[in-house]
């Protein structure tokens, strides 16, 4: 796991961007769906891994997710060892259930809670331009604030957008520029920095009718402790259901913990995303 | 679309603007809840007072008021400052008691967390209780901006 670096999970996602831009036009001319309760194949689910999609949800309908990080790095011990640990999943994990709702055309709120210090992140997301024949790419503003020990502390509110692009049913192309606020634990008199900006970048390629890559990467400025954040996964859609089996460099699922990072290079972990859309 | 587009921007940044966070300092200055990063702060809260934790005031010893000041260091209210930074240790040769951004080698700070190398007792001398992690860490960020005389 040892070329599996955060640099060199973005030169993938890299690769990954500049080959779609060798797919052929005749794909990439297809016209998205309208409708948001239509099965979008390149974008079947409202989450990468970690950071959010350009997914609609319709109005009046929601989804779950739940998220497994198990805490032992994959790297720790030789291969029986990690064996012998059944790839980290007898040593707990990180979990989080999240739900979302659609309360307007276009608009969706949801709450995700986390172990990770018993976090809880509410988050609003409104797609205000979609891609068409005249406009290359999805563009929905986000914003989401979430407090550790069930939000009665050390709040983190963050602003961003999220511009992607559908390229057919092939594929899927994301970058996501966000301010988050307030992710040093520290009181500003105490820190240099308070804020982080990161731009995640990821993708999702379909491989197979119901089978699909997906990376991400988190690169960021201002606060930036631990390692920055990437993962990537192998999922299946089945139904309204996306089963993902993910490796990642951390255990973030919520916009202030992606900004913090992983807490050590070289780690990785095992995880998964259980998705349902109730529509 | 644009001025819906824009109606949702200035939502975000209306939203963005109210939440903007950040923890209390309070809640980490423990026993002395209004300890700040600045001398002034650190001489009246930490030099000069007993805290609630019952922590002993620093110039209880270290005065010329009716004594000689311990280790010769003197934190009476005007001297302080220049009794403490870029000023050279009377106890351990070589040693600087407070080094302008650089709490580590700083030998008061040393003092007050009990580290291996210093000469004579972790201060305060009577302790404990000592500086909390709080207190320390306060100091620490006064020393690491510069020790500025404010």
């Amino acid at each position: 796991m040892r070329f599996l670096t955060g640099a060199n999970v973005k030169r993938l996602l890299t690769l990954v961007l500049g080959a779609a831009l060798l797919v052929p036009a005749a794909v990439r001319a297809q016209p998205p769906a309208d409708d948001p309760a239509a099965l979008k194949l390149a974008e079947p689910d409202f989450t990468l891994i970690a950071l959010p999609t350009s997914l609609r949800l319709p109005k009046y309908r929601s989804a779950f997710r739940v998220t497994h990080r198990f805490l032992r790095p994959l790297g720790s011990g030789d291969f029986g060892d990690l064996v012998s640990d059944f790839f980290g999943l007898d040593n707990g994990a990180q979990t989080s259930l999240e739900l979302r709702f659609g309360i307007v055309p276009n608009g969706q709120v949801g709450i995700h809670r986390t172990g990770g210090n018993k976090t809880i992140e509410f988050f609003g997301q409104y797609a205000a331009v979609r891609q068409s024949a005249g406009r290359p790419v999805d563009v929905s503003a986000l914003v989401t604030i979430e407090g550790t020990n069930n939000f009665k502390d050390s709040y983190s509110p963050a602003i961003g957008a999220i511009v992607s692009r559908t390229v057919g049913d092939v594929a899927a192309f994301y970058v996501e520029p966000i301010w988050v606020n307030n992710t040093n634990a520290l009181p500003t008199q105490l820190a240099d920095d308070n804020n982080t900006f990161l731009v995640g970048i990821g993708a999702r390629v379909r491989v197979s009718p119901t089978v699909y890559l997906v990376g991400e990467a988190a690169p960021r400025t201002g606060y930036k402790p631990g390692v920055t954040h990437g993962s990537f996964a192998l999922e299946k859609r089945v139904g309204g259901h996306v089963f993902q089996l993910n490796f990642s460099n951390g255990f973030g699922t919520t916009m202030a913990q992606i900004a913090r990072g992983g807490p050590v290079e070289n780690d990785w972990y095992l995880g998964f995303n259980i998705s349902r859309k109730f529509y | 679309m644009a001025i819906r587009l824009l109606r949702v921007l200035a939502l975000l940044c209306a939203c963005a603007a109210w939440s903007a966070c950040d923890e209390k300092l309070s809640s980490i200055a423990g026993p002395t809840p209004s300890l700040e990063p600045t001398f002034a702060s650190i001489q009246h809260d930490i030099f000069e007072s007993t805290d609630s934790a019952g922590r002993a005031a620093c110039t209880n010893c270290h005065t010329n008021v009716g004594r000689n000041p311990s280790a010769g260091l003197n934190l009476a209210h005007d001297l302080a400052y220049d009794q403490i930074v870029n000023m050279a240790s009377s106890r351990k040769p070589g040693a600087v008691r407070i080094v302008p951004g650089d709490a580590d080698n700083s030998y008061l700070v040393q003092k007050l967390e009990g580290k291996s190398g210093i000469v004579g007792n972790r201060m305060p001398n009577n302790g404990p209780p000592y500086l909390t992690d709080g207190q320390i860490m306060i100091l620490r960020r006064w020393v690491a901006i510069g020790a500025p005389r404010n």
